[in-house]
């Protein structure tokens, strides 16, 4: 589903990403670990267009996307939750659920969509017409979520989507992720909250100060001293 | 000089119908400004230049016999396109918001020369069969040219603010406008946009200019006058938002009308400028 | 011990005798008995030299774009045409007496505007120009001018020179001169180094120390009075004054043209404008070509932004200086580095140095501190850990001024500091980087250095800070790059220049924000030693990282923070075993699994 090769970002001055190559299998749910510093957002940031590469190459779905224009990259099958959530905080959340299908594929969608995610997020219901930037953390992280499958994605990324938010609502986050990826979406998650992220990834990468330094299974990450010394330096 | 005079009701109530007429045309023309300073994040000064542009046009037009408002099916096209070009321009060289505002002054001198050059510095007041339209309402005189601004300023707002609210367009505006680059995740393309924007935004202006026809009297030195009130009106508004403008400057021009009929016409710009200083001072955040 | 000195600067007194002696030169001009045409062609090129030399002192140096100047000139005008026409004053004396209100009227907007947070750019601009009409309209209405105007024809003209004109130009002479002095004093004091610092980056520049409230209302103090001897002498000029010629948008534009033409960060700059545009103005004029004459300063104004947007001043310097082929010489630096004074009761190694209780922020009802107790050592180098959103970067700014806590305190070598000033913080002692470099773009890297020295270290004349500056740049392994600007620096070299700039106002704490991120393993080791350095030299040193082996090679140490709140201290290898800590970093439900 989607390759990337040998990515450099340059991010201002300074490098973020130094040839980052891994690639996400069908529909798998693929995470990627690292400690802070690392590179994850500049990663996820370029594969949803916000960022441009300065060198190496994204092909999803056999189609070297690199070089397409910003607005491109969601046409293309790729939609983002970002780091921080990122809504439109002075829009309503059923404005900014709207704004995930506003191309012409998902729009055509936007009823039954807009009803998956609300079955989804039950919670969200109550909340439509009011402003995105009143809800609690939890509730944004769900209007975030809900925005990118609106959009009707074949692969959603996902930026540290536990960040700031109580262990009990990450746990039901982390739930609604997997049924999303049942339901066919591949998913990329990139998280800092190892334990978590492990338990609903089938493959992780671990990135450290831009690079991948390990792959495979959860269960042989956690046993790696990689892990470890890049978290603990211990 | 300055004294108080307690003027009667009838001269109350059309002063503050007057107020109300000239706070449309106000309004009107702090609409585009408004969108463009707040979605766009450019000033442009040169809206009052392409307003007054727009009103000679349409002088010029009617001595040649074409009606006021049927000469709004050349303007509004042509002045699309001239906004749509300038911020394609600005644009292209990277103007920051702050130097928009020195380019824009720029313009409006080229514009105020140009207008100069070809109409004389000399006053032109545009005659037209509008303008011999004078109903009496409840005892008050209604002027045709003045209800056809006031008419043409709510509905623009109007249609305006529901575009914004309800269409998909207007919501990409918005998304665009509050965060560019995860607007452009979902798709939404913001140069395209923008140029749609400040187009739409220039052809306010110029109906705007073919209201300042019907009702004014025209000199090139009088695109100044304007600047400060309006944008009295767009700051009291909010910026980005298309009713408040048109609110905004009915408050300011029936405030300027009863003061002109309590004190001395040349007391007005006191209260728009003491309004904008108030404002600028308690709420900067507005304007950013 | 004796510091190095190196060669006198000869060029120190070079430019303001130049300036009084070409005014001396001009003054001879009504002695050639050229037609009156010419005096007065000369008397508008100096006023409006005074006029733009004077708005560039605010608004030039600092970035505060003010559109008010015609509010200032004309309070000049009007303070002088009611002196001389109503209580008959002689000219001359209402020339002071301008400049005094002009000043006043001038220190009471900025007194409140500048108060407000957020009044930049655009804003600031509008609300000066809205001023100038709220005068306007006041004049017009009262009996200062009563709509009638003011004539001037009765009061008798001093007689400096041959002509009425000339004396005119001879007073004029006299203000252009006196302006363009001030203007290239203020360029290269103290006070100049503080105004270009808030035009590059006011907040960084607060915390670093420059008083920037203060500063901003002297320049506009300064620029005010100079506006009002201009429109003193421009009263009588006129002859008869009205409020539709003064208070309108024509003199501010003019001048933002004429300054930002000639180049705005140069002294001369909007002189240079002003002699350009008068010119064009003139012989448009006279050729009886005004309206195009308009056109062509709206033509100018739009290329100057697109192409030249930094002036023709700076233009000329940068060809000026490729021809040479000998760059000019940075200075020496002092021999040996002297260590960073003890003070108070801290003095012993290990004391407390800093003492937060309580310490709490919130922004909008989140809790970024939740109420932390953290004490830092003299002489100790102390880690500040935790996973992303913790509230580390928010104790640093707190601490160092640039946000205000939400209650708790901070004590400093026993002064509470909790609540005051970014810039009286600075100069306590405390210094901090940040971790995207902030350095002053339009400067050198050496008068980056510099700035700190003057402002946090209490070093107040330009030449000797960039003394001691470099001396920084030399322990910052930095000294090749004194004369460049940042942007010529790489990253590693800008968060380097970060740390010069945080050691030169000596502080004895110095707060560093992740000042490894995005630096390649071997850079980390030099950074690394670097740090140590600065606490081998006297300062304590408590920083924010991720990059645990340096934290784990560095640290005496650490503190880890979760969720705003303190979560554990102790010594590095000790505090990252324990299970707290690890849950934190690592998540839940592998506490078990990750041992070894």
């Amino acid at each position: 589903m989607l390759e990337v090769h040998d990515l450099q970002v340059a991010y201002g001055q300074a490098r973020a990403l130094w040839g980052v190559s891994f690639e996400l299998r069908g529909n798998e749910l693929l995470c990627v670990v690292g400690p802070n510093g690392a590179g994850k957002t500049t990663l996820i940031n370029t594969l949803a267009g916000m960022l441009r590469a300065s060198a190496g190459r994204i092909v999803f779905e056999g189609r070297d996307i690199t070089a397409l224009p910003p607005h491109r990259f969601c046409e293309a099958g790729i939609a983002i939750v970002p780091e921080g959530r990122r809504l439109f905080a002075s829009m309503s959340v059923r404005e900014n659920l709207e704004i995930g299908s506003l191309l012409p594929g998902a729009k055509a969608q936007r009823a039954p969509s807009m009803d998956a995610v609300l079955a989804l997020f039950p919670a969200l219901q109550p909340k439509l017409g009011q402003a995105a930037g009143e809800l609690s953390g939890g509730q944004q992280q769900m209007v975030a979520i809900g925005r990118a499958l609106m959009a009707r994605p074949r692969l959603l990324l996902l930026d540290e989507p536990s960040l700031g938010l109580s262990p009990l609502i990450v746990h039901e986050m982390f739930a609604a992720i997997r049924r999303i990826n049942e339901q066919g979406t591949a998913v990329l998650l990139v998280e800092q909250n190892v334990a978590m992220a492990l338990r609903v990834s089938q493959r992780a990468y671990v990135l450290e100060e831009g690079r991948m330094v390990a792959d495979g299974t959860p269960d042989e990450l956690m046993q790696r001293d990689e892990v470890r010394r890049a978290y603990l330096g211990v | 000089m300055s004294g108080f005079t307690m003027p009667s009701a009838t001269l109350l109530a059309q002063s503050i119908l007057s107020g109300v007429f000239v706070g449309a045309l106000y309004g009107l023309l702090g609409l585009g400004l408004s969108l463009s300073w707040g979605l766009l994040r450019l000033i442009n000064l040169a809206h009052f230049a392409f307003a007054f542009l727009a009103a000679y046009l349409c002088y010029q037009m009617a001595q040649m016999g074409v009606d006021p408002l049927l000469s709004l099916g050349l303007i509004v096209p042509l002045f699309f396109a001239i906004g749509a070009g300038l911020h394609w321009g600005m644009m292209k060289f990277q103007i920051t918001p702050f130097n928009s505002l020195l380019v824009t002054f720029g313009l409006t001198g080229i514009v105020e020369a140009l207008i100069q050059t070809i109409w004389t510095a000399d006053f032109r007041k545009l005659e037209s069969s509008y303008g011999e339209h004078n109903f009496k309402v409840a005892g008050l005189y209604v002027p045709l040219p003045e209800l056809i601004t006031l008419g043409l300023a709510v509905s623009l707002s109007f249609v305006v603010w529901a575009v914004l609210r309800y269409t998909d367009l207007g919501k990409a505006l918005r998304a665009s406008a509050e965060d560019s680059a995860v607007a452009a995740a979902f798709g939404i393309n913001e140069k395209r946009n923008a140029l749609l924007l400040a187009g739409t935004c220039s052809a306010l202006a110029s109906i705007a200019g073919v209201c300042l026809a019907l009702g004014f009297t025209l000199a090139p030195s009088q695109i100044y006058a304007w600047i400060g009130v309006v944008f009295a009106a767009v700051m009291l508004g909010g910026l980005g938002r298309a009713l408040a403008p048109l609110i905004a400057g009915i408050v300011i021009g029936v405030s300027e009308a009863v003061t002109m009929a309590v004190t001395a016409p040349s007391w007005a710009p006191l209260v728009s400028f003491t309004l904008l200083i108030a404002i600028l001072l308690f709420r900067p955040g507005r304007a950013a | 011990m004796a510091a190095a000195v190196g060669p006198r600067e000869p060029s120190r007194w070079r430019i303001p005798l130049a300036i009084v002696a070409l005014g001396a030169a001009l003054a001879f001009v009504p002695a050639l008995g050229l037609p009156a045409f010419y005096d007065s062609l000369l008397y508008l090129i100096l006023h409006w030299i005074v006029l733009a030399t004077s708005w560039n002192i605010l608004s030039g140096y600092t970035g505060y774009f003010s559109f008010g100047h015609g509010a200032f000139f004309g309070a000049g005008i009007y303070t002088s045409a009611t002196l001389m026409s109503r209580w008959d004053w002689p000219f001359l004396w209402t020339l002071p007496v301008a400049a005094a209100v002009a000043c006043v009227l001038g220190v009471v907007v900025g007194a409140i505007v500048f108060r407000v947070k957020g009044i930049r750019g655009e804003v600031f601009a509008l609300l000066t120009l809205a001023v100038t009409f709220v005068l306007g309209t006041i004049i017009v209405n009262t009996p200062i001018d009563g709509g009638n105007g003011v004539s001037l024809a009765a009061v008798a003209i001093p007689k400096f020179g041959p002509t009425p004109s000339s004396t005119f130009y001879l007073l004029a002479l006299i203000a252009a001169t006196a302006t363009l002095l001030v203007a290239w004093a203020i360029a290269v004091s103290k006070l100049g180094a503080g105004l270009f610092a808030i035009h590059d980056d006011e907040d960084a520049a607060e915390v670093m120390g420059v008083p920037t409230y203060r500063y901003k209302l002297v320049a506009l103090a300064i620029s005010c009075s100079l506006a009002g001897v201009a429109g003193g002498i421009h009263a009588l000029f006129l002859n008869y004054v009205t409020v539709g010629e003064v208070f309108t948008i024509t003199v501010p534009l003019t001048v933002v043209l004429m300054s930002v033409l000639g180049g705005t960060r140069h002294w001369a700059g909007p002189a240079v404008g002003a002699v350009v545009i008068t010119l064009l103005l003139y012989s448009f004029t006279a050729a009886d070509y005004a309206v195009a004459g308009k056109a062509m300063i709206g033509v100018i104004l739009i290329a100057a932004i697109l192409f030249m947007p930094d002036g023709i001043l700076p233009r000329l310097q940068r060809l000026w200086q490729r021809r040479r082929s000998d760059r000019p010489a940075p200075p020496l630096a002092r021999a040996p580095l002297p260590t960073v004074p003890a003070h108070g009761s801290a003095a012993a190694v290990g004391g407390v140095l800093l003492q937060a209780r309580g310490l709490a922020k919130s922004f909008r009802g989140v809790k970024a501190l939740a109420g932390v107790d953290v004490e830092v050592r003299r002489g100790e180098i102390l880690g500040l850990l935790g996973p992303n959103g913790s509230g580390k970067s928010t104790f640093i700014n707190v601490v160092s001024g640039h946000f205000l806590p939400s209650g708790g305190s901070v004590v400093f070598e026993g002064k509470e500091l909790a609540g005051r000033a970014a810039h009286r913080i600075a100069s306590a002692g405390i210094s901090r980087t940040y971790q995207i470099p902030r350095p002053f773009a339009h400067q050198t890297v050496l008068d980056n250095v510099a700035l700190a020295a003057m402002f946090g270290g209490g070093i107040n004349t330009p030449a000797a800070a960039r003394r001691e500056a470099m001396s920084w740049l030399v322990f910052a392994g930095l000294q090749d790059k004194a004369l460049d600007r940042p942007d010529a620096l790489n990253l590693h070299q800008r968060k380097f220049l970060e740390l010069a700039r945080a050691l030169a106002s000596r502080p004895r704490l110095v707060l560093l924000d992740e000042v490894l991120c995005g630096l390649t393993p071997s850079e980390i080791d030099d950074a690394v030693a670097l740090v140590r350095r600065i606490r081998d030299q006297g300062s304590t040193v408590v920083f924010v990282e991720h990059v645990m082996r340096a934290v784990m090679a560095l640290t005496d140490r650490v503190v880890v923070f979760d969720h705003g709140e303190l979560l554990a201290e102790g010594l590095a290898s000790e505090v990252m075993q324990r299970p707290e800590v690890m849950r934190a970093y690592l998540g839940q439900a592998d506490v078990d699994s990750g041992h070894a």
